[in-house]
């Protein structure tokens, strides 16, 4: 499926949209002092996100990085691709990290997600904090990436290839997401490591299974 | 970055995720204007499983903003209720899975 970001100003988006489409020189980004979010489908740079919170009055520079995992509660994953609604998933990162930097006392955020195919054992989200001291730069990244996993508007399909088929992932309860295909999956219910983390942030999406 | 601009009497409708893939449609144009509260059942109509599948779990945005979905039995209130109204941009937004 194509990437959901609209092409500008164009009359014929699906007669353009043939096949989705790696848009390397397009970042989609927004930035205001001391806060950086964006949506790229480039590999995502260590580098330039720490010094996007570079500040001579950090004594702290907190950065995590979440990558593709290879499967899901061991079913093999052959590769991940995440989509967004890009204009709303970067209004909600950047609430979040305005929020994230006054209650933390945060000299810098930045937040980046990778979109399109992202090859196992690749970055696809990179955070990082600047902080004077180093406590608060770990609380920071840490809840920064629990409410990124809660309400940021991106989504993430993993194939598991052959018979498997793919499944949309959900956040919030770590199980498996909705089937795309027809085979079956083994109904592998419980707990993804990682993918709990964003349970119940967002209370409005009705009851848990 | 708007979505392309739709049809004289209608509002865009965005797909995404388990929605996209249960309508094979990233977007279209429906008729507007439309009751928010019959949207979900317009969409049965029109995709028979849909609200089960993937409605009963997703959220509804009018352009970029989450709106609180009435119930299709809900008369009460009527006076305030919303209306989705040509031009709008509106999203199915089914439970996130980013990082």
């Amino acid at each position: 499926m194509a990437t959901q970001q609209p092409t500008q100003g164009d009359e014929h988006p699906r007669a353009q949209q043939p096949q989705p489409q790696p848009q390397s020189s397009d970042p989609t980004e927004i930035s205001e002092p001391s806060i950086y979010v964006a949506l790229t489908h480039d590999h995502l740079s260590y580098q330039s996100t720490i010094d996007r919170v570079r500040s001579p009055e950090a004594g702290a520079i907190v950065v995590f990085a979440g990558t593709t995992r290879n499967n899901f509660n061991s079913l093999p994953v052959q590769h991940l691709s995440y989509t967004s609604y890009a204009p709303l998933a970067l209004r909600t990162m950047l609430t979040i990290c305005r929020s994230i930097l006054t209650k933390h006392g945060l000299k810098g955020i930045a937040m980046v997600h990778r979109l399109g195919v992202v090859p196992i054992g690749e970055e696809s989200i990179l955070i990082a904090v600047s902080s004077p001291h180093r406590q608060a730069a770990w609380r920071a990244g840490e809840e920064a990436l629990e409410e990124c996993k809660a309400k940021v508007e991106v989504w993430k399909r993993e194939e598991f290839g052959g018979e498997g088929g793919g499944v949309w992932r959900a956040n919030r309860d770590g199980a498996i997401g909705v089937k795309v295909d027809e085979p079956r999956i083994g109904e592998g219910k419980g707990k993804g490591d990682e993918d709990e983390g964003g349970n119940g942030g967002r209370k409005d999406y009705g009851e848990e299974k | 970055m708007s979505a392309p601009k739709p049809p004289k009497g209608h509002f865009n409708l965005l797909y995404f995720a388990s929605a996209s893939s249960h309508t094979g449609k990233d977007m279209e144009a429906l008729p507007a204007p439309l009751p928010l509260r019959k949207l979900f059942d317009t969409l049965e109509e029109r995709y028979q499983g849909i609200r089960a599948t993937v409605l009963d779990h997703s959220l509804v945005t009018i352009n970029l903003s989450y709106v609180d979905m009435p119930s299709s039995e809900d008369k009460d209130g009527e006076d305030n209720a919303v209306v989705i109204q040509e031009g709008d941009e509106v999203a199915i937004i089914p439970p996130v899975s980013s990082g």
